[in-house]
């Protein structure tokens, strides 16, 4: 109930709306109430006096009172639409916005399947029952109040008996609808689960057909698909028990009536018409809590879908900015003191103690065993993730004191996995520049040695890659990756292995087309191979997340065992071939 | 962000309006639904019991009135006590007989409903799994994400009310009418003028409603489409500090919902005001019509009371099936997104007597193999070798050359346009393409691993290995190494993709994955390229006994087993430029001969 609270200031600036809705509705409802009233004036006034003329007026008024309720009930479905619609797009553009400045562990915490269950499922929960609120809500408890408030002054000698159906039917209310909000809340986990399973399978198609899995896939998710239909099927029941049980009650009541007045009729303490009415009424008050029921039952879904949502909203971004942040021009020298850092706290670290220190236009060369680290170190430098403990500095200047957007521009990223969107080649990218030019673009694809194969594109450019990029080699891919960050120009530029689907002639070309155009760039060059690192300043040796040997190719040559090994191993393998 | 260009920016989510959505063209709503009626249809037994029950309680909730009109007027005005106990009992029995058979209804729908869209959630994904490559292409995972959910889930809300309102809704009509022309037939009549009006105004709303709420379905699948594929790849969004454009596309996206969405809900918001006005309208009618016949013809006042009664009996269920209509166009425009990915054909059957086998020599002719993804623009042009039983064969070549394309046509993702494939010496696709896909191992280029468990993902090669098999496996591929310092071992939960690993130790698993396999014919797409050199011969050892024997596909750089290799195919823009062994191939000095060169000068 606190998450409604809230998600409430999401209708604020349409509180005019959600005002004018309900009062609409108040409109239509009380037009409704009219028509009784004329109809006894017809009846009583001008067929009683035969007067014609006299009826024709209240035709007339019965019609106009018709049109008034029909714009009425029209304005009031408009403006909670309004209200409704508005509030939930909104709120999901908060909700992605939020989500889009997660951290990675957020990220991993909440799952994807999860966080896209929220944007669409929970929101257009929230969406119906906010609707349903505006649309429905006064009816139905003016009804109820009102026939209850009617019964108190004209049927009093049957009113124990509302004292005895009532608070049933509030307790059944109650309870049902409490229950059946736990068990939605239990059915949008499993569409979480669904959402993620169908999400993996979709990514994961090559791999399933490769292996020829589709059956075992089919089956596990006929296990979830189960699940989610028993969940389903369960809370749906909940709701579907209410309505007879309501009618079961208030039909309770009727006969109650019947037996008692027919007592009271003989004690002549109570009229017949009495009892007629006070079925009538009582009809009311089960159509009155019906309608509320269903406002009730919208809004229990929604609360659990709401708490869903404010936890997502109000997750910490754990990266903080300083409040001093420093926009001046980055040069590029990088220093690690003493840093360390680990994906999950309290585990053993994945960078242990790192130091160095790396002049601005220097080349430093990262290799080492798989899963040392070499990832991890590159991806502290664009803060992607905060150490635990030590400092980076940038130009002497600890990393936290940059603004976030101005420490990133400065640096282009290749990562190891060559991520691209499913948009334009241009479009990927102006990902790295948004501003850049048709000739900017070009000259980044040579740089990248990709200009021949895009040349070779009927689209050129504007080639629209799919999803993944399926439709493109890996090498290719990865040369757009790396095009994408060579268009900044940065002033660091960080390569995680991304040669490593290029053919070595090719790499040979990007690499004399790095050293001429990034001159003046700090550059940090993970890779496999020695060959890719040799002429760097300064190469890094990791092994378990400790820089283990640090120095030039020729240094490392004389004082790293493990260093030797590994150029023994790779002159072994004689001369690298192509991709 | 290009707009200095002057080219307007990419619709969000389909690039090339590829997803161009139903509502240029509406279908027919009669298909749609006849369709999802086939899918009822199938709980015969169900709904029939429902018809049967509905009628009962139709009549039972008839009878209550009149039961409790002869009470008062038969017993209690009589002073009848003990009489109208009796009435009370039987009365008390109708209602609970009433209410248990609505509640049964309602179970039984529920549960009818449910398993309708569990059924069709199911084919759904098996239609996901069962689709050709090049179908996912061209879609956002996103939007096939929301099919599954989100528009099924708006068949849902239609179904489980459907079949009740619709039966008890007619019975309801029909007795009501009878009621009527019994009472006074002229009124009966006037009450009539208004269904015209009310099937009018039904349809005008519902027009409109449907092809708004296909807009909605189709935006929320556009919007979802991107969600998904930026939350998925978040992170070069943080590192490029795309943040504010994202959201400026998101928030184009999720503005076309604002209005899409908007309009769908005002304007079938409009049938509950419009029915309500109907049905006030034909009061005044009757009760104006009746007014005057009371004053000119005598018709007594009691009728005209009859009348408005019956009248809103009589436009209360008629209201009832608008509205179901109307709830039945968002189930129809969701429906609709589902059967059209229903209808989009599936990967190539196999053949009549496909052949089957439990294990192959492993000999591999390519003959004369043509190959395009998209017809006009040729990848492979006549491609010949022939890979004995054993060989160990190496594809060489620059980015983009083919080489992925000749694996993928061995495990069958694409058939090959022209030319055929030999596996011992029978065309391929003369066998079954699960048998195939069964004995070609194949470690991809692009490795994914799901959430699960590291043993979990190991056990995706074979489902039935022991948790030893699994570790022997991941001990040739050297994998065991770093996952027993991993926290929880062969137990640690990877999540989707296996991101928290790191991209050579998913390369490692994808490895052991199909290590355990144990394919007739394996193939190494690139499989070691992130991972470090020294990791690399370690894994070497390990494979050149598993290759011991059998065929063996190896794309790779750095790798000793090239220059090992019985042969090596030199592709080069789709085509075979040389192939030989290593030594031969030197000697040629082409253009293999070449690239050795250049590299040894560098
Ligand atoms: N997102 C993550 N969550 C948890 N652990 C991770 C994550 N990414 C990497 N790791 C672990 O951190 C270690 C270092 O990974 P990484 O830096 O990617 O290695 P590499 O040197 O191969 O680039 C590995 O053991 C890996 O399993
Ligand atoms: N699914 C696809 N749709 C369209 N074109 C593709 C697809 N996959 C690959 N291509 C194109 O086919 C060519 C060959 O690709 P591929 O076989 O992956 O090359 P590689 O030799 O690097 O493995 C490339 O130009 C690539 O862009
Ligand atoms: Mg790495
Ligand atoms: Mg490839």
């Amino acid at each position: 109930m606190q998450a409604v609270w809230k998600l409430s200031k999401y209708i604020k600036p349409y509180i005019l709306f959600a005002i004018i809705a309900p009062i609409m509705m108040v409109i239509e409802v009380s037009m409704d109430l009219l028509q009784p009233t004329i109809l006894q004036h017809i009846i009583d006034d001008g067929i009683a006096q035969n007067d014609t003329t006299y009826i024709v007026e209240m035709f007339g008024l019965m019609i106009a009172t018709s049109l008034i309720g029909l714009i009425g009930g029209i304005g009031c479905s408009i403006y909670a639409s309004r209200t409704a619609v508005n509030f939930s797009t909104d709120l999901r553009q908060d909700l992605y916005e939020t989500i889009t400045y997660f951290s990675n562990s957020s990220k991993d915490k909440f799952t994807l399947g999860k966080l896209v269950t929220n944007l669409t499922s929970d929101i257009e929960m929230l969406q119906r029952a906010l609707t349903m609120l505006l649309k429905i809500f006064v009816r139905g408890p003016m009804m109820f109040v009102g026939a209850i408030v009617i019964v108190f002054f004209t049927a009093r000698e049957l009113f124990p008996i509302l004292l005895v159906v009532v608070p049933i039917l509030a307790f059944c209310m109650y309870y049902f609808t409490a229950l059946s909000g736990k068990l939605f809340h239990k059915v949008q986990k499993v569409v979480d689960v669904v959402n993620t399973k169908v999400q993996e399978n979709l990514a994961g198609i090559r791999v399933i057909k490769a292996y020829n899995r589709k059956n075992h896939q089919i089956d596990q998710f006929a296990d979830i698909n189960t699940q989610l239909m028993q969940r389903s099927m369960s809370a749906d029941q909940i709701i579907g028990v209410l309505a007879p049980l309501t009618m079961f009650v208030v039909n309770m009541g009727i006969v109650a009536a019947l037996w008692m007045g027919a007592i009271k009729v003989d004690n002549n303490t109570l009229q017949v018409g009495v009892i007629l009415a006070f079925i009538n009424y009582l009809m009311m008050v089960m159509q009155g809590l019906m309608s509320s029921s269903m406002v009730l039952v919208q809004l229990a879904r929604a609360v659990p879908s709401a708490g869903r949502i404010v936890e997502v909203l109000e997750e910490k971004t754990e990266l903080t900015n300083s409040s001093v942040s420093e926009s001046k021009k980055i040069q590029g020298s990088v220093s690690f003191e003493n840093v360390s850092f680990s994906y999950l706290k309290g585990t053993e670290s994945v960078l242990k103690n790192i130091s160095f220190h790396v002049n601005a236009g220097e080349t430093v060369g990262i290799l080492g065993m798989t899963g040392s680290g070499k990832s991890t170190l590159v991806k502290m430098i664009p803060r992607l993730f905060d150490v635990d403990s030590g400092v980076i500095k940038i130009d002497g200047l600890p990393i936290g004191h940059y603004g976030l957007e101005h420490l990133r521009q400065s640096i282009g990223f290749a990562p190891q996995k060559a991520t691209l969107f499913s948009k334009t080649i241009a479009d990927n990218l102006r990902y790295g520049k948004s501003d850049a030019t048709e000739q900017q673009i070009l000259q980044a694809l040579q740089t990248a040695n990709a200009q021949e194969f895009v040349d070779r594109l009927e689209a050129g450019t504007e080639h629209v890659l799919t999803q993944g990029a399926t439709n493109l080699s890996g090498g290719q891919k990865q040369r757009l990756a790396m095009a994408r960050a060579f268009i900044r120009k940065p002033n660091i530029l960080v390569l995680d292995d991304v040669t490593s689907a290029v053919d070595n002639i090719s790499e040979k070309a990007i690499q004399r087309a790095i050293d001429e155009q990034f001159d003046g760039a700090t550059k940090f060059i993970v890779s496999s191979k020695i060959s890719s690192v040799r002429h760097a300043n300064q190469i890094f040796l990791m092994d378990d997340g400790k820089i283990i040997a640090k120095g030039t190719h020729e240094q490392l040559l004389k004082t790293s065992e493990l260093y030797n090994e590994m150029a023994r191993t790779q002159a072994e393998k004689g001369v690298t071939l192509s991709e | 962000m290009n707009k200095q260009q002057g080219r307007p920016p990419n619709p969000i989510g389909h690039p090339g309006g590829r997803f161009t959505g139903p509502i240029v063209k509406p279908k027919n709503q009669k298909e749609t639904l006849l369709r999802i009626w086939s899918y009822l249809r199938i709980q015969k037994v169900e709904l029939i019991s429902v018809v049967i029950f509905v009628i009962i309680s139709t009549i039972l909730s008839l009878v209550g009135p009149f039961l409790i009109g002869k009470t008062i007027d038969d017993y209690i005005v009589k002073l009848d006590i003990s009489g109208t106990i009796r009435m009370a009992l039987i009365l008390a029995g109708v209602y609970i007989a009433s209410s248990v058979l609505t509640w049964i209804q309602t179970f039984v729908m529920i549960r009818v409903s449910q398993k309708t869209i569990r059924r069709l959630r199911q084919q759904l994904f098996e239609q996901y799994q069962s689709l050709p490559l090049a179908f996912y292409d061209k879609k956002q995972q996103g939007d096939l994400m929301s099919r599954m959910t989100n528009d099924i889930e708006n068949l849902n809300a239609a179904l489980s009310q459907s079949v009740i309102q619709i039966v008890s809704s007619f019975l309801t009509i029909v007795g009501t009418a009878f009621a009527l022309f019994y009472l006074d037939w002229r009124l009966a009549l006037v009450t009539l003028i208004i269904i015209p009006l009310i099937v009018y105004a039904t349809k005008q709303i519902i027009k409109r409603s449907s092809v708004n709420y296909k807009a909605r379905q189709r935006d929320l699948g556009n919007l979802n489409g991107y969600i998904e594929e930026t939350i998925s790849n978040a992170d070069i969004i943080t590192l490029f500090g795309k943040e504010k454009s994202t959201l400026v596309e998101f928030k184009e996206a999720n503005e076309k919902l604002r209005g899409s969405a908007m309009r769908a809900d005002i304007i079938s918001g409009f049938m509950g005001p419009v029915n309500n006005f109907m049905n006030n309208l034909g009061l005044s009618l009757v009760i104006g019509t009746g007014a005057v016949m009371a004053v000119t013809s005598g018709l007594t006042i009691g009728v005209i009371a009859s009348f408005v009664t019956y009248t809103r009996q009589f436009f209360r269920p008629i209201n009832q099936l608008s509205n179901l209509l109307n709830t039945f166009q968002s189930a129809i425009a969701g429906s609709e997104r589902v059967f059209e990915v229903l209808d989009e054909v599936r990967e190539i059957e196999d053949i009549e007597h496909a052949i089957e086998k439990s294990r192959f020599k492993g000999d591999v002719t390519f003959e004369n193999v043509e190959f395009a993804y998209e017809s006009g623009k040729p990848v492979l042009r006549g491609i010949n070798f022939k890979a004995k039983a054993g060989e160990t064969i190496a594809i060489v070549g620059p980015t983009g050359s083919g080489k992925t394309t000749i694996i993928q046509l061995l495990t069958r993702f694409y058939d090959a346009t022209g030319g055929r494939i030999l596996l011992d010496d029978e065309p391929l696709v003369h066998y079954k393409m699960n048998n195939v896909r069964d004995h070609v191992g194949v470690v991809l280029q692009d490795t994914y691993l799901f959430s699960g468990t590291v043993r979990e993902n190991i056990r995706f090669g074979k489902l039935s290995a022991t948790d030893e098999e699994v570790e022997q496996a991941a001990k040739i591929a050297y994998a065991h190494n770093f996952i027993k310092y991993l926290p929880e071992q062969y137990d640690t939960v990877l999540s989707s993709g296996g991101l928290n690993l790191s991209q050579g130790q998913r390369q490692l698993i994808a490895i052991a994955r199909a290590i355990l396999e144990d394919p007739d014919i394996l193939i190494l797409d690139e499989a070691t390229s992130s991972v470090d050199t020294m990791t690399e011969v370690h894994i070497q050892k390990g494979l050149n006994n598993l290759m011991n024997g059998r065929t063996s596909f190896v794309i790779a750089h750095r790798l000793k087993t090239i220059e090992n290799a019985d042969q090596i195919l030199v592709i080069k823009d789709g085509q075979i430029l040389e192939q030989g062994n290593h030594d031969s191939l030197i000697n040629a000095q082409g253009f293999y001969a070449t690239l050795q060169n250049q590299l040894m000068a560098n």
